[in-house]
């Protein structure tokens, strides 16, 4: 067998492994080690001498180097005390009187307040469980079809995974080698042009068919217009003060990514202290979690550099390379066979092994195509919203399920789902069509 | 006997998890610092750079194994929760010797060359005059990598406990995510009202 070849075997027992359900992180590490171990070999080596144990310590080494990489247990750490800073109960609800006139009122103020509060906490998990508990019961009671109702919650709650500061595209932007900062300006526009259009079907569709998002009854308010204004001050002010004032810092060159997360994370902390919301417990539950998911994040990246360079060393790169010259594609069919790859991948798979491992096989081949690497991001960002409201493995769907009543069933969760899935296929389109939705805002920022 | 010694290492990698998951909180305090002294004051320290990476390679190398022991190493368990617990173990069980050991084994070895170098010498940064030390985060690769091994050797022996009973045994208490959380309260409040209704 010639080497690239068996680069290729190493990368099919490796999709074998993660399909059986091995944490990713160690396989990539094992198996760049045993096969960098056949790659660096030399005959009259002692067995501790081969290069690859140096390659693995130097990966596991540089991943702390990485100034990107930095800001993710700070991002993290950030989202994780605004979780829990009891904002949701008040940010849904002066929404939802401050937008009481728009048809599908409680729908859109569903998506507001997940999309919001997404972007703040980065987390999908928790603000579909705790949306589907806050408000889909409302929208039930008012007469809305659990499907619509179902399909909000999902959909609105993976948002926070695409708008910055978000860090699935800081762990984009290392693979990739491009400046994060660019990176979040291109994927702003498009982020809110996808909430945007979230929100305009509910509009439309409760406008077309009434039956399915009816309006509220219009009983009298028991708030005046003064009360409503209060409350949105102290709910949705505060929270999109600290959002735009970290997005500032970053996009205005004010602060690197690590600083304005840092500050981030303390205005998250003095946010749930003003809320009277962070206890002793609550706060180190923060801090726990935060290491944690860190971990998980820094040692699949360990892993994927090791790998990575082990796979690149045998030629596993440039015969994938051949390969896809060698189908002599235009840039639009590469485009639509690697975002449709990844669309796939999406189904079983989560994103950071979407990014870590699978975007990174694409990413060399980009300059062939005259691609630009963060246009290729915000796709695969778009994209990967499908992810989490895809069938069978779509995360948004069984965080609902496990809190909503019984009689939600996951298929009526799934079909719920589609609309908005086409609703992200279509960004993505729109997206590729103009691409300055992406690349105007960092074009003017930046200069070209 | 098993289980007391699984339960030893959940332990060990969850209390020192634990102790170096504050590191975040100096990273941003520290960082927070720098930015206002440099800001406001025009000052910047000569140590926050330093200080920002130290503290981030802390807490990844050293809660490695307590991500590890909570679970939380991502993994795409689509077909493997669909088995039965003894079979999951049995495949678990092989998985961990083929894919976790090499890995983890070669970093312990390679990660204490690399980590005494640095110590025999008190290595300290280059990047600015303050001199940082960073000789203690080198030597917590091996130090990180060996608690992981540990705890892999744990996790193993519960493949064996649960091949042995035919379920999977518990873990210990700890914080979980908010999700994890409000599905496992909702999930028994309904089975109270199921109770109720029976009754």
């Amino acid at each position: 067998m010639s080497n690239p070849v068996i680069a290729l075997v190493m990368l099919g027992i490796l999709v074998s492994a993660i399909m059986i359900g091995f944490p990713v992180a160690f396989t990539l590490m094992a198996l760049g080690v045993g096969f960098g171990y056949y790659a660096y070999f030399q005959p009259n080596q002692a067995f501790f001498d081969n290069r690859v144990f140096d390659l693995l310590t130097q990966n596991t080494f540089t991943v702390i180097n990485n100034d990107a990489l930095v800001s993710i247990p700070l991002f993290l750490l950030m989202g994780y005390l605004v979780e829990r800073a009891n904002i949701l109960d008040n940010l849904f609800l002066s929404l939802q009187l401050a937008l009481k006139r728009l048809p599908g009122s409680l729908a859109v103020a569903t998506l507001a307040t997940c999309a919001l509060f997404a972007t703040a906490t980065g987390i999908v998990g928790a603000v579909v469980t705790l949306m589907g508990l806050l408000a889909y019961p409302q929208m039930m009671k008012a007469g809305y079809d659990p499907k619509i109702a179902a399909g909000v919650v999902c959909a609105g709650g993976c948002l926070g995974i695409l708008i910055p500061p978000s860090i699935m595209l800081i762990v984009y932007a290392a693979q990739a080698s491009i400046s994060v900062v660019k990176l979040y300006a291109a994927a702003l526009l498009p982020g809110f042009l996808l909430a945007g259009m979230y929100i305009a079907y509910v509009v439309i569709l409760s406008i077309v068919k009434p039956g399915v998002a009816p309006p509220l009854p219009k009983e009298k308010s028991n708030f005046s217009r003064r009360q409503v204004v209060a409350m949105l001050f102290k709910s949705f002010v505060p929270l999109a003060a600290l959002i735009l004032s970290v997005l500032g810092a970053i996009m205005f060159g004010l602060a690197t990514p690590t600083e304005a997360a840092a500050v981030g994370a303390f205005g998250g902390f003095v946010l749930a202290m003003l809320y009277r919301s962070l206890t002793w417990p609550r706060f180190k539950e923060s801090v726990y979690l935060t290491a944690r998911t860190s971990a998980m994040v820094c040692w699949l990246f360990v892993g994927s550099a090791t790998f990575a360079s082990v796979f690149a060393y045998l030629g596993g790169e440039g015969i994938i390379k051949e390969y896809v010259l060698g189908m002599d594609l235009n840039p639009i069919t590469f485009l639509l066979m690697s975002q449709f790859i990844i669309f796939l991948l999406g189904w079983p798979l989560e994103w950071t092994e979407i990014i870590i491992i699978f975007v990174p096989i694409f990413l060399p081949l980009l300059p062939h195509f005259q691609i630009d690497p963060i246009l290729f991001g915000v796709l695969v960002a778009l994209n990967l919203q499908t992810a989490f409201l895809s069938p069978p493995m779509a995360m948004s769907a069984y965080y609902l399920k496990g809190v909503a009543p019984r009689s939600l069933q996951l298929t009526q969760i799934f079909r719920g789902c589609m609309p908005f899935l086409y609703i992200v296929l279509l960004s993505m389109v729109l997206v590729y069509v103009w691409p300055q939705i992406a690349l105007w805002l960092p074009n003017v920022i930046y200069g070209k | 006997m098993m289980n007391r010694f699984i339960y030893g290492i959940d332990q060990l990698s969850k209390t020192v998890g634990h102790a170096f998951s504050w590191c975040i909180v100096i990273l941003t305090l520290g960082t927070v610092y720098e930015v206002f002294v440099r800001y406001l004051l025009n000052d910047p320290t000569s140590w926050a750079f330093d200080m920002s990476y130290i503290m981030y390679g802390a807490v990844f190398y050293m809660a490695g194994a307590y991500t590890l022991s909570r679970g939380g190493h991502v993994r795409a368990d689509m077909f493997f929760r669909l088995l039965q617990p003894r079979t999951q173990a049995i495949v678990e069980l092989v998985l961990y010797v083929l894919f976790f050991f090499p890995g983890i084994l070669a970093l312990i070895h390679s990660g204490s060359l690399f980590g005494w170098d640095s110590a025999r010498i008190f290595e300290s940064s280059v990047n600015s005059p303050a001199g940082v030390p960073i000789w203690p985060v080198k030597m917590m690769i091996p130090f990180g990598a060996g608690l992981i091994a540990l705890q892999g050797l744990a996790e193993m022996l519960r493949c064996i406990v649960c091949i042995r009973d035919g379920e999977w045994p518990s873990r210990l208490h700890d914080v979980e995510e908010l999700e994890k959380q409000i599905i496992a309260e909702a999930a028994a409040k309904r089975a109270r009202e199921d109770g109720g209704a029976a009754v």
